[in-house]
């Protein structure tokens, strides 16, 4: 989840967040030195006791800044049309589950062996327990088995909403009377935390997602509790 | 007009880097038109072929370049229309 007075990322959890973590970092790094290169310019050009500055025609400074751009371009296109392939490759899932949102609230379906259908609604801040977080608990969590590959149906059931959890890099769009398709992989097991990504209405900032991956074993025991339970 | 860019690029060589680019760019973008206007993204007839799109097979490759993706394995999901 998010911390205070956090700058970058969330940690990934997923391969594809790890690939756009480290292209985020190749990008920024190439912006970083371009202002550093523009700023010393500027500063250079300001701070001179030279007279004769204003040259008019340069050849050599005209190729260099021509192609340089293009070469840089390049080299930010192909991390990204790499990434880009990458996240839509056709991918197998193991599971599928339906994320339907709601105003406000989210509900999940396991519809693949049985019907196992629940909600998942904000835990008000009075109700919170020490140690958990504010804005960001709900009663049921969408557990899922780690290392699998999960795809992810999302659909709304009245108005615009949009299921996202920052640190498995996911984010689709809730459209009623569409079905919106997303995959991913938890590569590791964990709490991750998202929020609901479209204004919705009046408590569009407290229908929050949370999505908790723990070994197979321990999911196949909770879908057998949930089912008992409903 | 080409030989007024060539006597140009002469007297200037620093313009050959630019015009360069500006071709490159050009002429990919028109080549990418017409792959999407011969391919089965546009509807030309409206009457006859209204959307060819709908018409593909799951074998067809709708990317540019195939990466991992075996197209010709692939088998159709899911019900007709």
């Amino acid at each position: 989840m998010a911390h205070p007075s956090q700058l970058g990322f969330q940690d990934a959890a997923s391969p594809v967040m790890e690939e756009l973590l480290h292209f985020h970092d190749h990008a920024l790094m190439i912006v970083f030195l371009i202002s550093t290169l523009v700023l010393y310019i500027i500063i250079a050009m300001v701070s001179t006791k030279l007279t004769n500055k204003y040259i008019l025609d340069s050849q050599e400074i005209e190729i260099v800044w021509t192609v340089l751009p293009a070469v840089i371009l390049i080299l930010i296109a192909l991390p990204s049309l790499r990434i880009l392939y990458l996240m839509d490759e056709i991918n197998d899932p193991h599971l599928t589950i339906k994320a339907m949102g709601h105003q406000w609230y989210w509900s999940y379906e396991y519809t693949d062996y049985e019907n196992l259908g629940f909600d998942s609604y904000m835990i008000p801040t009075q109700d919170l327990n020490p140690g958990q977080f504010r804005l960001l608990e709900t009663d049921h969590r969408m557990v899922i088995p780690m290392e699998s590959p999960i795809r992810v149906l999302v659909s709304a059931e009245d108005v615009l909403h949009s299921w996202a959890v920052p640190s498995l890099g996911v984010k689709m769009d809730a459209v009623p009377g569409r079905l919106n398709q997303t995959a991913f992989i938890a590569s590791r097991p964990g709490v991750f935390y998202g929020q609901c990504s479209e204004i919705c209405g009046a408590n569009h900032s407290f229908m929050p997602i949370v999505v908790e991956s723990v070994p197979l074993e321990h999911f196949e025991n909770w879908s057998s509790l949930m089912l008992k339970d409903a | 007009m080409i030989k007024t860019m060539y006597q140009h690029a002469k007297k200037h060589p620093g313009l050959i880097p630019q015009f360069f680019f500006v071709f490159l760019g050009i002429s990919g973008a028109s080549v990418y038109l017409l792959r999407l206007a011969r391919g089965p993204h546009v509807s030309w007839d409206s009457r006859n072929n209204p959307e060819p799109w709908n018409k593909l097979g799951p074998t067809y490759q709708y990317k540019l370049v195939a990466v991992t993706t075996d197209y010709k394995r692939l088998k159709k999901e899911g019900p007709d229309f």
